[in-house]
């Protein structure tokens, strides 16, 4: 298991290393007014050109990216030019993580709570209204646009209860509607997953054998068809909760919250190089450590995989 | 000879479309205590169907339409609820199903699967339930017990596995064991270990046992009685040698005849000509008349009796009543059918 991990940990930092130097590269093929920012318009073309070579634009590639490299594990992803001048990029991302992370995790565990149960009464009923009921949300939540009802829950619901339309880091009530909004797309996949996944279960011999060796439904459902009906969302997962940092950017606008949902937009619009490259590294970074640990989560709790032994996946 | 179980005039239809169709066409079967019987028939006679209405395993869209299932002086056949049958499943009627390769649960170690059974049929816990679980495993002939037991069902070879299925349906400590085609998926070396621990397991635990297959080797192997089931009903039954080598009815005929053993070198196997009956209409006569070339024309009109052949043997066939014609089984048979005889009076 530890050769495994470790294993997966040296390729995953040669294919983070990979995705970082591409990046890199490529965003040097960018325009240079980038870096220059609001100045550029007062500047002459040699102020400008000492402006570039003084941020070490103008070595060749491969020093840059030597540079690149021992900034990064320093902890040092560059400043910010235009989008909040000289403020270095990981502060940036950290002040708006904070706010992702908090809805984010939120909305996952809410839609696990809700969807997750939801699917297995589904499954249970499969036919019955309960079911239909469940069909007819997930239909509703897949095919209507999503800022449909995003606007909609603002609009009436803040009516209703009195509470207010934005977001205050002071007040908790605000937090409950951008959390149910951002939870109900999720809650209707999780929903779908799992009751597919089970009923997919339900109809294996095992669960006829259990049935005839005179195991309760209710203990037959709990014991032998959940986890199995587990297996194949755990893989995708904890890639699924470290996504929820990169927030949502309909819902982080719609009740202004200082998210990370727009910013990797924001900074692509303000041609801030800096702040770009600097979330497209730590994306990938998130994508890949979701993977290691779905794949980790499945061998826990899946034992056919054996990890390590020939590293043989199923 | 006393019977445990008592099928009577059992009917089981299936709502499927809209349409009705009929599994079970009025069947009677006794099975006696510590007898093993066989029902042979072809995919979709209903054998499966009828052992599973004895478990109360039907699918949803099939039930009971009439009759009475007599178990210990209950009627199965008016079960309805779960709470009913789980006096009978496992407790009483046990089963093993018909591919090891898909009947275990692939995340829990065999051992916890077992000891479900025992703990939930024998009123043992802990480490009794434990001592008891490694017991079966030797019962079904598996070595290293205490490293077999914390091991998963991938971790077994197929026959291993069908040990396993073996050991949980025992565990249950039934008076009756269902085996639905116990041998189907393993290879021939493994079929006969497997029917011989089945054999051994019948004999220490004083089980009845009825196997479904569709492979009369097996049947030869293990059983003392033979039901053969065509389109939903019983047409012929009766001992092993009775059924095999003094055969009355005309598609038990057809089914020895399609034995490879009584094939010629260079000739093709026999094969039964024809479909079976679309179960969706209602079958008038005999349902095998169509396919048989030995057919009367009342076969055709009204369903024949149970005409009686000996104390124990009995088919369903209008050749057997007196005014019918007399017809001689096809000439493979009759030497099969001598050397039978010769060899079991020997």
């Amino acid at each position: 298991m530890l050769k495994y991990i470790g294993k997966r940990l040296v390729q995953s930092i040669f294919t983070l290393f990979v995705i970082i130097t591409i990046v890199f590269s490529l965003l040097r093929l960018m325009p240079e007014e980038g870096y220059l920012g609001a100045a550029a318009e007062k500047m002459t073309e040699a102020q400008q050109e000492i402006y570039l070579t003084n941020l070490g634009l103008r070595d060749p590639l491969i020093v840059q990216l030597g540079n690149f490299y021992q900034g990064l594990f320093q902890g040092d992803l560059g400043k910010s030019i235009t989008y909040r001048t000289d403020v270095p990029v990981v502060d940036i991302i950290q002040d708006k993580m904070m706010y992702s992370i908090l809805f984010g995790l939120g909305a996952v565990a809410l839609s696990l709570l809700v969807g997750v149960p939801l699917g297995i009464l589904m499954a249970q009923f499969k036919g019955r209204w309960l079911d239909r009921l469940g069909t007819g949300y997930i239909v509703f939540v897949v095919a209507v646009p999503a800022m449909v009802y995003f606007l909609m829950i603002q609009m009436y619901v803040t009516g209703w209860f009195g509470w207010p339309m934005l977001f205050d880091e002071y007040n908790p009530i605000s937090f409950i509607l951008p959390l149910i909004s951002m939870a109900l797309g999720p809650i209707a996949s999780y929903a779908m997953w799992m009751r597919r996944y089970m009923v997919d279960e339900l109809n294996k011999d095992y669960i006829k054998l259990a049935r005839a060796k005179g195991v309760k439904e209710r203990t037959i459902m709990f014991r032998h068809v959940l986890r199995n009906a587990f297996i194949p969302m755990a893989q995708y997962l904890p890639a699924t909760i470290l996504f929820t940092i990169t927030g949502s950017i309909y819902i982080e606008s719609l009740y202004s919250i200082p998210g990370m949902g727009g910013l990797l937009v924001d900074a692509i619009q303000r041609q801030d190089n800096q702040v770009v490259q600097g979330l497209v590294i730590f994306f990938s970074s998130l994508g890949i450590i979701g993977l290691i640990l779905g794949d980790l989560l499945m061998a826990i709790v899946d034992p056919r995989i054996k990890l390590g032994k020939g590293d043989s996946v199923r | 000879m006393e019977s445990t179980l008592s099928i009577q005039n059992l009917v089981i239809k299936f709502k499927l479309r809209g349409q009705t169709l009929t599994a079970i066409r009025d069947i009677s079967l006794d099975l006696y205590k510590g007898e093993s019987l066989a029902i042979v028939g072809e995919s979709g006679s209903g054998k499966s169907v009828l052992v599973k209405s004895i478990m109360g395993l039907l699918d949803k869209n099939g039930y009971i339409d009439s009759g009475k299932i007599l178990y210990n002086g209950h009627d199965l056949a008016k079960f309805k609820t779960e709470k009913d049958w789980l006096k009978i499943r496992g407790k009483q009627i046990a089963m093993v199903t018909q591919d090891p390769m898909t009947s275990l649960n692939p995340l829990k170690t065999v051992g916890k699967q077992i000891e479900e059974s025992v703990v939930l049929h024998q009123n043992l816990k802990g480490k009794e339930a434990y001592e008891k679980t490694l017991q079966l495993l030797r019962d079904v002939g598996i070595h290293e017990v205490e490293r077999r037991y914390k091991q998963y069902p991938h971790e077994f070879s197929g026959g291993m596995r069908q040990r396993i299925v073996i050991a949980i349906a025992v565990a249950c400590n039934p008076d009756v064991l269902i085996c639905d085609e116990p041998t189907t998926a393993l290879d021939v070396t493994i079929q006969a270990q497997i029917l011989q621990l089945l054999t051994n397991l019948q004999q220490k635990y004083g089980l009845s046992t009825i196997y479904i297959t569709h492979d009369l080797g097996v049947v030869a192997k293990v059983a003392d009685r033979i039901a053969v089931m065509y389109a939903g009903d019983i047409i012929e039954v009766g001992k092993t040698d009775e059924v095999f080598f003094n055969a009355k009815h005309p598609y038990t005929w057809a089914l020895i005849s399609s034995l490879p053993q009584l094939g010629e070198k260079g000739e093709e196997l026999y094969s039964i000509k024809g479909t079976p009956p679309n179960l969706f209409k209602e079958i008038k006569g005999d349902a095998f008349a169509p396919r048989n070339q030995y057919a009367l024309k009342i076969d055709f009109v009204e369903r024949p009796p149970f005409f009686k052949v000996s104390d124990t043997h009995f088919a369903r066939t209008w050749l057997l009543d007196l005014k019918a014609p007399k017809v001689e089984p096809p000439k493979v048979l009759q030497a099969f059918f001598e050397e039978g005889r010769r060899y079991a009076n020997e």
